[in-house]
């Protein structure tokens, strides 16, 4: 399919069109000043003031849009009088804006959630989604390491449309066959962009990674992780020491998918629910005759670290860390991913 | 969207309650649809999870032996809210269950063996289901030595069946409690005291243990030195989990997950494990 534009004025339309038929998501500012994967409102007068807020040039998403899809608290099923009703939500979804990295992990968590058992709560809500990257000109945070992930700043995979900014439209790379029909649908907002698209995207593409400054070694990261006891205790000790075990990084990654299950109940009637946990909080393994296999700081510092790096490698060739950052933007004490990365590749300490 | 979802618990009424120890109870349960009841197949060594509808739901492993058909028998102690949960139930009540998940115990693979069965405490409620089906097929197996601890003799299950199962031919009981109490005319001390009473030889013999994580330890050091391989030393994991089937995450050690790639592994799987994050 040749490559399409769109101007940047059109986009409002575009999502106008797109609530008809699509529960749309998309990043919006909130009254704070932080932006939100949001769903955008139906009804017209809200719908105008949520389009006046979306923010797709630098748009720093506080979390991962993971949340539209795994919920931070969801029901699995009502029960009352001892008869369960099951609760799936599957209505369609389209993100609009996402990231490339982010992009990667909801692809690592698709394939999380299919293996073994597949867990329907998830799968259904994917069943029926539309991708929309907005490939990021510069890094929405300081702490953006995609380009050594090998994440972004723009996919190479999983995504219906691309967009590719320039200074007052967007190029529009198409990745799926639902892509090229919802082009057509709206077909009207679009034109063709003939002369030389391919040498303008990768341009633009070629600048966008040399704007991330922050570089990595992560394949070289990856290799010494899958050595068994390459990183020392007292690394991990040194680390747990400052780490206060809030579970910020795990809630803001792409890729964690922990969750705990409990009944909130009252009478007869109640419902079993899901939220989100963390193997860094002490309770995580706590078993019930008081015993923790994982009690020390550092055990679960090292577990954290290694099941990004090493165990998610080495089941699926996929690391488990998607290179998005938000881990050390959001820590409060200065720990993040890529200086744990800088720490083993360069033999130096960074936390 | 048409698939299975595997969060969901089928109704199954209790049908008989029997006390085992001051805080341990086995329940035996049925599904309430009779031909679902009828058809339902799982192996030796599985767990289920069990519903109590407003408390939650917790791993529990059978007890019972698939040679017995149409019902499920659970041991368990209160220990915990779902748990404790279950322990007010009485016979004619209802809970929810969704199973069977988790691999098994070797069974063809161990026929023509002699076989050591070491248990603690309630570790012998998974280990029942093994010996039974064993029982089920005695003339498929060697010699048969178990080997059980508690900590008082109160605290031992399955009091019938120990008695029961003594009498089955070239077959040993032997017991141990920390604590004796009158007339307790077995050993006092852990359950490798026990290698003291009776011989405990690697030729052609596996060993299947089960029971806290501190006694697995030493477990595992005491058969080491006897001799036994790593693989010939089987037993199962325990682990805090949630959802029983690799989602929740709980129960990850290294790249595994106790609820799916066990709950049973022999010690050469075991010792591949990173120790570093809690093994036993």
């Amino acid at each position: 399919m040749k490559i399409k534009i769109i101007e940047k004025k059109d986009i409002k339309n575009l999502l106008k069109e797109a609530v008809k038929e699509w529960g749309v998501y998309a990043p919006q500012k909130n009254l704070g000043g932080d932006v939100w994967f949001d769903a955008l409102p139906k009804q017209a007068a809200e719908l105008d003031r949520a389009l006046d807020n979306i923010v797709l040039e630098d748009a720093d998403a506080l979390i991962s849009p993971k949340d539209i899809f795994f919920p931070q608290l969801e029901s699995c099923f009502e029960f009352n009088d001892g008869k369960i009703h099951e609760t799936v939500e599957s209505s369609p979804k389209l993100l609009f804006g996402i990231r490339s990295c982010d992009l990667k992990g909801l692809l690592f968590s698709d394939d999380f959630y299919k293996r073994n058992f597949g867990d329907k709560y998830y799968l259904s809500r994917i069943e029926n989604r539309f991708i929309v990257v907005k490939g990021c000109i510069k890094p929405p945070r300081p702490a953006c390491f995609c380009v050594s992930a090998k994440t972004g700043p723009f996919a190479d995979r999983g995504y219906d449309l691309q967009l590719v900014e320039t200074p007052d439209s967007y190029l529009i790379e198409t990745g799926s066959r639902k892509g090229e029909d919802f082009i057509k649908k709206h077909e009207k907002l679009f034109k063709d962009y003939s002369a030389g698209a391919d040498k303008t995207i990768s341009q633009i593409k070629k600048i966008a990674c040399e704007s991330i400054e922050l570089k990595v070694d992560f394949q070289k990261a990856l290799e010494m992780m899958s050595k068994d006891g390459f990183v020392p205790e007292e690394n991990y000790k040194r680390i747990g020491e400052r780490c206060i075990y809030c579970g910020g990084c795990l809630y803001v990654c792409p890729t964690c998918t922990c969750f705990n299950v409990f009944d909130n109940f009252k009478d007869k009637a109640g419902e079993r629910m899901r939220n989100w946990d963390a193997c860094v909080f002490e309770g995580y393994t706590r078993e019930t005759s008081g015993h923790n296999p994982r009690k020390e700081k550092w055990q679960r510092t090292s577990r954290r670290y290694e099941h990004k790096l090493k165990y998610d490698y080495k089941l699926t060739g996929m690391s488990g860390c998607v290179g998005c950052g938000r881990c050390l933007s959001s820590c409060p004490v200065d720990i993040g991913m890529s200086k744990f990365i800088q720490e083993i590749t360069e033999k130096r300490k960074t936390m | 969207m048409n698939m299975k979802n595997e969060y969901i618990p089928y109704p199954a009424v209790i049908e008989e309650v029997k006390k085992e120890t001051f805080d341990t109870t086995t329940f035996r349960v049925r599904f309430k649809d009779k031909a679902f009841a009828e058809n339902f197949q799982y192996k030796q060594g599985q767990f289920m999870e069990i519903s109590v509808l407003g408390a939650g739901e917790a791993p529990i492993s059978i007890t019972s032996s698939p040679s017995k058909k149409g019902f499920l028998e659970f041991t368990i102690r209160a220990a915990g809210k779902v748990t404790k949960g279950i322990h007010n139930l009485k016979k004619g009540d209802n809970l929810h269950l969704r199973g069977p998940y988790g691999n098994s115990f070797p069974f063809e693979e161990i026929k023509g063996k002699n076989i050591y069965f070491i248990a603690g405490g309630i570790g012998l409620a998974p280990l029942r289901s093994l010996i039974n089906m064993v029982f089920d097929n005695r003339k498929d197996f060697k010699y048969i030595k178990l080997l059980y601890g508690a900590k008082t003799p109160e605290e031992l299950c399955f009091k019938d069946e120990l008695e029961a199962w003594k009498k089955i031919p070239d077959t040993e009981v032997w017991l141990t409690v920390d604590k004796p109490c009158d007339g307790w005319g077995c050993r006092v001390g852990v359950v490798t005291e026990l290698w003291k009473d009776t011989h405990v030889h690697p030729e052609n013999a596996v060993a299947i243990v089960c029971g806290p994580p501190i006694m697995i330890k030493f477990v595992v050091i005491e058969l080491r030195k006897t001799g036994f391989k790593n693989k010939d030393i089987i037993m199962t994991l325990e682990r805090y989990m949630k959802c029983g089937i690799g989602k929740c995450g709980h129960c990850n050690i290294g790249e595994k997950f106790v609820c799916v790639d066990g709950p049973v592994f022999n010690y050469e799987q075991v010792e591949q494990l990173p120790h570093k994050e809690g093994v036993f």
